[in-house]
């Protein structure tokens, strides 16, 4: 691997190797941008590092120290941040869709939330280029939305809690399909080598040593790689340095017991929801007393979780969602059907708890313990459930803090603050209601509702045409300091009712071309 | 195996040199199952009030090999192998189990004589589980600690990981455990592959036991 | 010339029932053999190669009887089957659809049974043929009636390929010679059906024995593509089911066969 000197001024020092910061690393560095791309975690290598085990795997997820607060505290950790080469996208459950594109004008179209400053059109582009780059493997038509390309590979096949779900649609008259996920259903040979494909083991959520998943790890840091990027893993920055004349200077990290500085000219912050903001708040100086890309008073502000919410019940027949993928189909109905009377949408997919985190459900849901714990365990290979992605509102009063508390390189923690809103509520009071009709009506028994749980994360450093509403432009460029950018979910305006994943590896993608031709027109 | 084994027979570990599992697992799991049983992390009194607690939320009173609880959390808290986060009221994890297992103690002491959580009954270590589960506890043990939310936000989720963790509840609840580099051929829950568990059907369990014993 | 032609058809009928008896030997244990008439392509297959082969060695003109039979049963146990894998797509939620046409019991496989059963009626109808007279089945040109079916068998057995081809993304570029060969080879055949008897045609036997020699080259691919499954052959408990057939691709070889028959009745009679 390249490796650059510190006192070298790399073209762009990225700050995180996720589906941003990864996808952008590659892209820049195939383009010849000289580019050294930092993470806090390690580089795994699946093949080597990857256990069949929930507990050894929690490796992979970020469990540095963070305050959570407010009526409806985030629950971190596994659920939404990922710590190492490859980001959350090494834990991800791979699902891949695609934004509706009224989501891209939710303000003007649909009276809620805030426009993005990109096309939906222009998004369609950029979403077929990242499929394709990711290969997902999918159905060969989809259900709702405009006509999209055809997915690279095909859907796989459903095992028995995704055909459950899609009868359970049937019964109550909604559509389904396959999920579209970005994991191997054939065998693929790349430039980054030959992959396999998927052995249906379901440990995807904690690490694929098939290597059949298409995360940043198998797809983006490969190349980043072979175009002469450098990966600096086990690189906690700290600090992003600004000089005299209010640009970014370059990074200090903390690697190997020192701390260190890289130059750069340009910085991008790829850290995610939590991180990004607070490397923008830990970044404050003289020059910048609110922290970096803050004149808006935005950077923190409108952070969005999407609610995770779930109905589990019992089948007399045997189900083992152990085996395969967790979520092999899913229904958007509720995305495209405006029937309701709330903002914004929600998908739900089949599911596949492996035992740790099915034991959390049956105690955090039910309260179950002791003896009545065990028993209820036993009937794990009967189990299904199905789980929604909701959409939730900004609101500017749910933001990530600075708190006092010091982590273990003497940086100041994020602090998440976050309340449901009334229109949050709504939303998945509705869900709950549907998908427990659903499982019902194919015969579900001893049914209960997961009634406290989100996932994914974005809106922190939002994207928009008005800097007084905004942290960073359509290219992801933030207003205030040209030369510092915001590539992952913060960026998002709304957080839709779909996984993220897909929509920051297209917004990557597209700041990629962006820089291309501002490179071209010396507008760097 | 206790005769209500719904997978009598059958054993996860009995996998362990297929190719359901790989070398990163074997050392993984090994660590696991060879845990120390000394403390590292809580004192000789701690480790008692928490064996006791860890023996009510997962009792394991059948016979056959016992998961050695007590050391799992003792080792998951000397390597502060936690989720990381705290809610604003309340301390990380360390901190939280020491005043935990204190405030519980100092409960049980309070209402039985002064006889520590270790020692009362079965029945009065659930009933303190309980009060503690839902808010019934007083707030004088517990300074900067809220009793419900050290269960919900430590106890369930610290313990209950530490047993469905281990192999022996895998074998249990008839889960697949390790699977790299062989997945899952079949993946109807009605058809197993021949590594997979055979459900006993009541009253027919010598069937089950003779399959489960040949799962490899 | 009549029994030769009859004997290469009882071997193209053999070496399709070898595909046949192992290919429903390892989907069928995949399934338990659940369904007790899931035995039905182990009995008759076995039974077609053991007439095949007693075929192959039998110097005689005139039909055999029993050969007949088994070929028969052969020729209706693929029908029902195929009867049983539809009514297995279509009762799968989603019923007709691609994801049950993937990865349901494959459609296209008793099929193959029933082609065995064709392959094996049209040796014994070519055998009973007085020697010396010029071969027919029904009143039509033997030669004729060879090649026609030949040629569709080849195209029925592309589709069975090229849907699972198809499932398969074509991701290595030799999954594209199954979906284009064979039905080169049922094109040439259709040709020589209805054009000029007597006529050396050396291109279409050339392609023939090309697509009979692709199908045994499948055997490899397939055997490459196993090994191309996470764990590789040591987790072939795995990647032999669930990876590519192994012995699917030589139904193509017994089919290429036939049609090489089909071009040596044709090329040997020609028309009046």
């Amino acid at each position: 691997m390249h490796e650059y000197r510190e006192t070298d001024e790399v073209d762009f020092a990225i700050v995180g190797t996720g589906a941003g910061g990864g996808t952008l690393a590659a892209l820049l560095a195939e383009q010849g941008f000289s580019v050294v791309a930092f993470d806090a975690g390690g580089y795994f290598r699946p093949l080597e590092d990857f256990a069949s085990d929930e507990t050894e795997q929690n490796k992979l997820y970020w469990t540095d120290k963070r305050v959570v607060d407010g009526p409806n505290p985030i629950q971190m950790g596994g659920k939404n941040s990922g710590k190492s080469v490859g980001g959350s996208t090494v834990h991800y459950a791979m699902v891949s869709l695609r934004f509706r594109p009224e989501w891209f004008t939710s303000r003007s179209s649909l009276g809620y939330g805030a426009d993005w400053p990109i096309s939906w059109q222009e998004m369609w582009h950029y979403y077929g280029v990242a499929e394709k780059q990711i290969n997902v493997s999918g159905p060969l038509t989809y259900p709702w939305g405009p006509k999209r390309p055809r997915y690279p590979y095909r859907a796989h096949e459903l095992n028995t809690a995704a055909r459950l779900l899609a009868r359970g649609c049937e019964a109550i008259g909604i559509g389904w399909t396959e999920t579209p996920l970005a994991t191997l259903s054939a065998p693929h040979a790349g430039p980054e080598g030959k992959s396999p494909p998927c052995v249906y083991r379901g440990f995807c959520r904690f690490g694929c040593s098939t290597n059949a998943k298409r995360s940043a790890l198998t797809v983006w840091i490969p190349r980043a790689l072979a175009a002469g990027a450098e990966i600096r893993d086990l690189a906690m920055v700290g600090r992003i340095e600004t000089g005299p004349n209010g640009r970014a200077t370059g990074v200090h990290f903390h690697r190997e017991d020192a701390w260190h500085f890289q130059r750069a000219r340009n910085v991008v912050v790829a850290g995610y929801a939590i991180e990004t903001p607070r490397l923008l708040l830990n970044s404050a100086s003289d020059r910048f007393p609110d922290g970096l890309a803050n004149s808006s008073g935005l950077v923190g502000k409108n952070l969005m979780t999407q609610s995770n919410q779930a109905v589990w019940g019992r089948m007399d027949e045997e189900v083992r969602w152990y085996k395969a993928p967790p979520s092999l189909a899913i229904t958007e109905h509720w995305n495209y059907d405006d029937n309701k009377d709330f903002f914004g949408g929600y998908c739900w997919m089949g599911q596949g708890p492996l035992p740790n985190e099915w034991a959390s459900i049956q105690t955090g849901s039910r309260g179950l313990w002791g003896r009545a714990l065990r028993d209820a365990m036993l009937d794990y290979n009967h189990m299904i459930g199905v789980k929604m992605v909701g959409e939730m509102l900004p609101d500017e009063t749910n933001r990530v803090m600075l708190a006092d508390d010091l982590d273990q390189y003497g940086l100041r923690v994020a602090k998440i603050t976050y309340r449901w809103g009334e229109n949050d509520k709504a939303l998945i009071a509705h869900a709950l209601q549907q998908m427990g009709r659903s499982i019902e009506a194919i015969g579900a028994k001893d049914m209960f509702r997961q009634e406290n749980d989100t996932n994914h994360l974005g809106g922190t450093a939002r994207m928009g045409s008005d800097r007084r509403l905004s942290v960073v432009d359509s290219d992801c460029r933030s207003w205030d300091i040209r030369n510092l950018w915001v590539c992952d979910g913060s960026v998002f305006p709304t957080v839709g009712g779909v996984n993220p994943a897909l929509t920051i590896q297209t917004i990557a993608i597209r700041t990629a071309d962006r820089i291309k031709h501002l490179a071209a027109a010396g507008e760097l | 195996m206790s005769d209500r084994s719904r997978y009598p027979g059958y054993d996860v570990l009995a996998k362990r040199e297929t190719p359901s599992w790989d070398e990163p697992t074997r050392r993984a799991i090994d660590k696991r199952l060879h845990v120390s049983t000394a403390a590292h992390f809580l004192t000789a009194a701690e480790w008692a009030v928490a064996d006791a607690l860890c023996r009510r939320i997962l009792p394991q009173d059948e016979a056959g090999e016992t998961v050695p609880l007590a050391a799992l959390l003792d080792a998951k808290l000397f390597a502060d192998h936690g989720d990381g986060f705290r809610e604003a009221d309340m301390p990380y994890m360390r901190e939280a189990w020491r005043a935990g297992l204190a405030a519980l103690d100092a409960e049980a002491k309070d209402r039985h004589d002064g006889r520590s959580f270790a020692v009362i009954s079965i029945d009065d270590q659930d009933s303190l589980i309980a009060m503690m589960q839902k808010g019934m506890l007083s707030a004088a043990h517990w300074p900067g600690l809220d009793p419900k939310k050290f269960f919900e936000r430590r106890v369930l989720v610290d313990v209950p990981a530490l047993y469905y963790g281990h192999p022996k509840a895998w074998s249990e609840i008839g889960f697949g455990g390790p699977a790299s580099p062989r997945g899952y051929v079949r993946l109807e829950g009605e058809r197993r592959d021949p590594w997979e568990a055979v459900e006993a059907v009541s009253g027919h369990e010598d069937a089950a036991r003779q399959l489960n014993q040949r799962v490899v | 010339m009549i029994v030769n032609a009859a004997r290469r058809l009882n071997r193209a009928a053999g070496m399709i029932a070898g595909s046949v008896l192992i290919d429903s030997a390892m989907e069928h244990h995949r399934g338990y053999f659940h369904n007790k008439l899931m035995w039905t392509p182990i009995a008759t297959s076995s039974l077609s190669i053991a007439a095949s082969f007693h075929g192959h060695t039998d110097r005689r003109h005139g039909a055999h009887r029993v050969r007949d039979v088994i070929y028969a049963l052969a020729g209706v146990a693929g029908i029902v089957g195929t009867a049983f894998h539809l009514y297995n797509v279509t009762k799968k939620v989603g019923g007709w659809s691609w994801q049950n046409l993937f990865y349901s019991a494959p459609i296209g496989a008793p099929a193959a049974m029933s082609l065995c059963g064709l392959m094996g009626f049209l040796a014994e109808r070519v055998r009973d043929n007085e020697p010396g007279t010029k071969p027919t089945i029904a009143g039509v040109n033997a030669g004729r009636v060879v090649a026609a079916l030949a040629g569709a068998s080849l195209l029925g057995t592309t589709a069975e390929a090229g849907l699972l081809h198809f499932r398969g993304a074509f991701h290595n570029p030799a999954m594209a010679l199954p979906v284009t060969m064979p039905p080169i080879a049922a094109g040439l055949l259709a040709v020589a059906a209805v054009g000029r008897a007597g006529v050396p045609r050396p291109a279409s036997r050339n392609w023939l024995a090309a697509t009979a020699a692709m199908g045994v080259a499948g055997v490899a691919f397939h055997a490459y593509g196993v090994s191309r499954g996470m764990g590789g052959w040591r987790n072939w408990r795995q990647n032999a089911f669930a990876g590519p057939p192994l012995p699917a691709p030589p139904a193509f070889t017994g089919l290429a066969l036939a049609g090489l028959a089909a071009l040596s009745l044709l090329a040997a009679y020609p028309d009046e």
